[in-house]
């Protein structure tokens, strides 16, 4: 072959393409490849911040064994099923998505990577590759409704939502139910303000709720604005949400509901790497550990903190169930026999609110 | 040696093509100084960021459908700006138009039949347009100016998506999540390359970018647009209407963002739900711009915004750049856009260090 100028340059484009290609390749011995992606950013002190610490305990347990890599502020929609495409085509095996609004996404691209294993939060769509895991976040609610009981003087309660997903309408019922089983004359003022992750609205939304009298404030968005804005107001208290966060509010958090997800990453991780991993569904909590109780503020009484205590052992030993009849909603038509405790599917679809919670707008 | 602006006799032509070339160049070699300073891989984030989207083949049907609903609404922006009219409010439009489509696959769910599709399409854009005629009719009628109530109006319309997909909308098997139902297969956009995710959108909006460009330079329409936005009064003095222009700047304008709606909702989403509005409709404005108000150029600037977006994420999962950097860099692309504008009309002049007496 005579060498011309045209055949370098195109010996080079081809050498040139060849890393490419090559980095796409997975062999074996080579470290499990994770992906994550979050709805928010890893600096949001709260959910996301969570999420990243769980990543960071699998690399911190796995070492060499794994290579993580995340995404962050990944758009509830078509922007996420580019990032899932873009993770399982660099070669990661195991993707974790973090978040709700992400489960159409996760089941197309799972059906066009048959061999990449996909877990998705707080979904409800499976599939073959695509595995479940959530937290028994309402457990923490329990705790913090009792607080807020006890501790509530104008009797209003506020909840900051983000969407009325079951989920969030959950956590909104356990901590009416909690308090009310302290003070039965306290309600809860739901608001949702359609994002998990806006600092601004989470404030404005705080700010207002404090004006109309609420004194304890719960939140279930990402990040501690609402918390700061009770703080700086200077009311009973709040609750951390997703982590601690008493750095940003330290007399105002009252405790906090902190997600500890880092052992069901390492279990999923451990899954892959042993060829042992299928398609689960794990909803776990307190007793798991998967959901744990920040510290207890120190302005509470110690009898308050003495029945926070007792909700929370109750609900690891299983003789406590928040969700336990009679419940009536907020129509007052009874919902829950006495002695009747709600099944877990009855709860991932619950979209009504017990009585004593305002119906939000 | 001291450098002068001076003004230019005429609009430098070779500038308004050249500056929004040169202004993702500098944005290039700006971010990689910048983030090379604060301590990440400059060059890999450049390099990451702008070329990989291109060289990686597999990137490209992110790119087109990325792209496509941000060329339509950014074509239809710019036509509005060339005539003034002030029309911030496409993110609105876009969700009215994805809504407006949404209740005709609804309506007809469980359907089959090749007439579901074109009528969404028309609903979406009678839905923009329809919008966009709010304002317009304010700005006409009582003159209210129309960047505010467009805007506005983009709240407005987030709200209402909010509503329908949690009480009349809700889709019956999902568990009491706010979203419709996915709609059935003749409501959704079909792929136009086998074994890729490129829909139907992307041809459209290529092909809607050079009919605009057509009746832009070749119709009495497209002139009545230009002349009215450079020169009212001499548009008036012509026999050009001020309203009438208004009316059909705001219509096309709320008409294409409504049509990028609902390819967006019947092509990626598929279903309504509360992420649909992902600021399309504002990130059409740098667009629009980019692209210098010319519906070609929109195609060009529309690539570029796509890039950035895409070539974000990868610089994410390789690099590890942080998400914010992508905003970074399409900030700094309209900065030097914008920066560079007024090499159109002025041209740099070397003057020779001791100023001539009078003209200091």
């Amino acid at each position: 072959m005579t060498i011309t100028r045209r055949t370098i340059l195109k010996t080079g484009a081809a050498a040139a393409a060849l890393p490419l290609l090559g980095s796409r390749a997975f062999a074996q011995g080579e470290p499990l490849k994770i992906g994550f992606i979050y709805v928010g950013t890893i600096n949001d002190n709260g959910y996301n911040y969570a999420h990243n610490q769980g990543r960071l305990y699998v690399e911190e347990q796995l070492g060499d064994a794994v290579e993580t890599t995340y995404v962050e502020n990944v758009p509830e929609g078509p922007d996420c099923e580019r990032v899932l495409r873009e993770l399982a085509q660099q070669g990661n095996k195991l993707i974790f998505a973090t978040s709700f609004g992400f489960g159409d996404s996760v089941i197309k691209v799972a059906q066009q990577f048959p061999d990449v294993k996909f877990e998705h939060a707080t979904g409800y769509q499976k599939a073959e590759n695509v595995g479940l895991y959530n937290a028994r976040f309402y457990e923490g609610r329990a705790v913090c409704g009792t607080i807020a009981g006890h501790l509530s003087k104008t009797g209003k309660l506020a909840y900051i939502g983000s969407f009325p997903i079951p989920e969030v309408v959950m956590g909104i019922n356990a901590l009416a139910l909690s308090a009310r089983r302290i003070n039965p004359d306290i309600t809860v003022k739901p608001v949702y303000i359609s994002t998990w992750n806006d600092p601004a609205k989470e404030a404005d939304a705080a700010r207002a709720l404090i004006d109309q009298g609420v004194d304890v404030i719960a939140q279930h968005t990402d990040g501690p604005a609402a918390l700061q804005v009770a703080q700086e107001r200077g009311i009973i208290g709040g609750f951390g949400q997703g982590a601690d966060m008493s750095a940003f509010a330290p007399e105002t958090q009252l405790t906090a509901i902190i997600d500890n997800w880092g052992p069901h990453y390492l279990a999923s991780a451990q899954a892959v790497i042993d060829g042992t991993w299928v398609a689960g569904d794990t909803w776990e909590g307190l007793k798991e550990n998967v959901v744990e109780m920040g510290p207890y503020n120190e302005k509470i009484p110690a009898e308050v903190v003495a029945d926070a205590e007792k909700v929370r052992t109750g609900q690891i030993d299983g003789s406590f169930h928040i969700f336990t009849g009679p419940i009536k909603d907020n129509t007052g038509a009874e919902r829950v026999a006495a002695g009747v405790t709600m099944t877990d599917a009855e709860l991932l679809s619950m979209d009504w609110y017990v009585e004593g919670v305002e119906q939000p707008a | 040696m001291q450098f002068r602006l001076e003004k230019r006799q005429e609009p430098s032509q070779l500038m308004v093509y050249a500056t929004p070339v040169a202004a993702v160049l500098l944005t290039m070699i700006v971010g990689a100084i910048i983030f090379s300073l604060i301590g990440y891989d400059g060059i890999g984030a450049v390099r990451e960021i702008f070329l990989t989207p291109l060289t990686n083949s597999y990137k490209w049907q992110d790119l087109g459908i990325k792209a496509a609903p941000l060329i339509i609404i950014g074509v239809g922006l710019s036509i509005a700006y060339r005539a003034n009219v002030w029309n911030i409010g496409a993110e609105g439009q876009y969700v009215m138009g994805g809504l407006a489509g949404t209740w005709v696959a609804l309506a007809t769910y469980g359907m089959t039949g090749p007439w579901i599709l074109p009528l969404m399409i028309l609903a979406g854009v009678v839905g923009g347009a329809l919008y966009a005629a709010i304002p317009a009719f304010f700005k006409v009628r009582l003159n209210v100016n129309e960047i505010l109530t467009s805007l506005m109006l983009t709240y407005a319309s987030v709200q209402l998506i909010y509503y329908l997909i949690r009480a009349p909308w809700k889709d019956p098997m999902g568990m009491g999540f706010p979203q419709t139902r996915l709609f059935s297969e003749a409501a959704r956009l079909p792929t136009v390359i086998p074994g890729t995710i490129v829909h139907l959108g992307v041809p459209i909006a290529i092909l809607v970018a050079f009919v605009a460009w057509f009746i832009m330079s070749r119709s009495v329409f497209g002139y009545q647009m230009k002349v009215v936005g450079a020169a009212p009064h001499a548009a008036r003095y012509g026999g050009f209407s001020e309203s009438k222009t208004i009316w059909l700047a705001m219509l096309v304008s709320g008409g294409l963002a409504g049509l990028a709606g609902i390819l967006e909702v019947a092509g990626p989403f598929q279903r309504m739900v509360p992420g649909f509005p992902t600021n399309y409709g504002f990130t059409a404005i740098i667009v629009a711009f980019l692209g210098r108000l010319n519906p070609l150029g929109v195609i060009f600037a529309g690539v570029v915004m796509a890039i950035t977006f895409v070539g974000g994420e990868v610089a994410q999962t390789t690099i590890g750049l942080p998400n914010a950097a992508t905003g970074i860099f399409q900030a700094m692309v309209l900065f030097f856009l914008l920066a560079g504008d007024i090499l159109v009309r002025y041209r740099l002049r070397r003057v020779s260090s001791i100023p001539a007496s009078g003209a200091a």
